[in-house]
């Protein structure tokens, strides 16, 4: 995508223009960002008490995948793993734009972060992270999973 | 569970159907015929099939090989009561017979388990390929 920064000193008016062939979720991304309607989800380090420690806004992007272990939600990022207050059927429906889909009844995972998918000798099918860490795709969501990837295969073009 | 026994027995007469056209052509085209107890035994099969088919919501915890073996045990148990029942009701099977049966069972099972196999891995370099295409696109932002 073409980017174009105009320098203004003394413009008061600061707007952007978005041209578009079609509404991919990077252009929702992109609104969502103008109009400071970004998605972010805060947690705290999940190795820390909830009343301990500073809440951390966490970019959708720099999430690897959701796991809701005894009723809590923990979010899996590069730098470390963080408690979630929201509820994994909340991110679903917050996440979907930027890459994020149901795989287990616990797991919810950002597919821009999979190096790689594969099935194992057992025939089960697992998604691997760049931080090593592997997540099973369960096989009661294979079909979601497939039109997932189906629907932002058609709208990402 | 009133709609799942509509579905199996809709799986059923389709599943029954399907495999009485073929073994008609068969016969036709072998020149044999076929009796009353074969036909039962042809329904028994299918309807042991359609059932441990149906099964597979049970297992998914479990590995599809795991689930495939479990269910390929259950139906080895379901044939031999069958095969148990006849002999004691109809005539005494031979163990001739006895291996025939579970021969002619379990060959398709494996081609169909292989199959399975083979469908898992395709689709799973697919779902890779668009998981491949779908990043490519994003990074244009």
């Amino acid at each position: 995508m073409k980017l174009n920064l105009y320098e203004d000193k003394n413009m008061t008016d600061e707007h952007v223009d978005v041209y578009y062939s079609n509404m991919r979720p990077v252009i929702s991304q992109l609104i969502d960002t103008v109009n400071s309607e970004r998605t972010t989800l805060s947690g705290r380090p999940a190795d820390e008490d909830l009343d301990d420690g500073d809440e951390i806004m966490l970019d959708p992007g720099e999430i690897y995948y959701l796991d809701h272990i005894d009723r809590k939600l923990y979010a899996y990022t590069a730098d470390g793993v963080y408690r979630i207050m929201n509820t994994l059927a909340s991110c679903e429906e917050l996440l979907w734009n930027y890459g994020f889909v149901r795989v287990s009844k616990s797991n919810l995972i950002n597919i821009f972060k999979i190096r790689q998918l594969k099935p194992d000798v057992n025939m089960k099918v697992y998604a691997s992270f760049d931080n090593g860490e592997r997540i099973c795709i369960n096989r009661s969501y294979k079909k979601s999973f497939n039109d997932y990837l189906l629907k932002m295969r058609r709208i990402s073009k | 569970m009133k709609e799942k026994i509509k579905q199996f027995l809709i799986e059923l007469c389709c599943v029954y159907a399907l495999v009485s056209v073929f073994g008609a052509v068969v016969n036709i085209l072998a020149g044999t015929e076929t009796n009353n107890a074969n036909v039962l035994i042809m329904f028994a099969t299918c309807a042991i099939a359609t059932f441990v088919l149906y099964l597979h919501n049970l297992f998914n915890k479990v590995s599809p090989l795991l689930m495939m073996l479990l269910q390929y045990i259950i139906a080895c148990v379901l044939v031999g009561l069958m095969l148990f029942t006849l002999s004691v009701l109809i005539e005494p099977i031979s163990p001739r017979g006895w291996f025939e049966y579970y021969r002619s069972f379990t060959i398709p099972y494996i081609i169909l388990a292989g199959f399975y196999y083979y469908r898992v891995f395709k689709e799973t370099r697919e779902q890779d390929k668009m998981i491949r295409e779908i990043q490519e696109h994003s990074h244009d932002l």
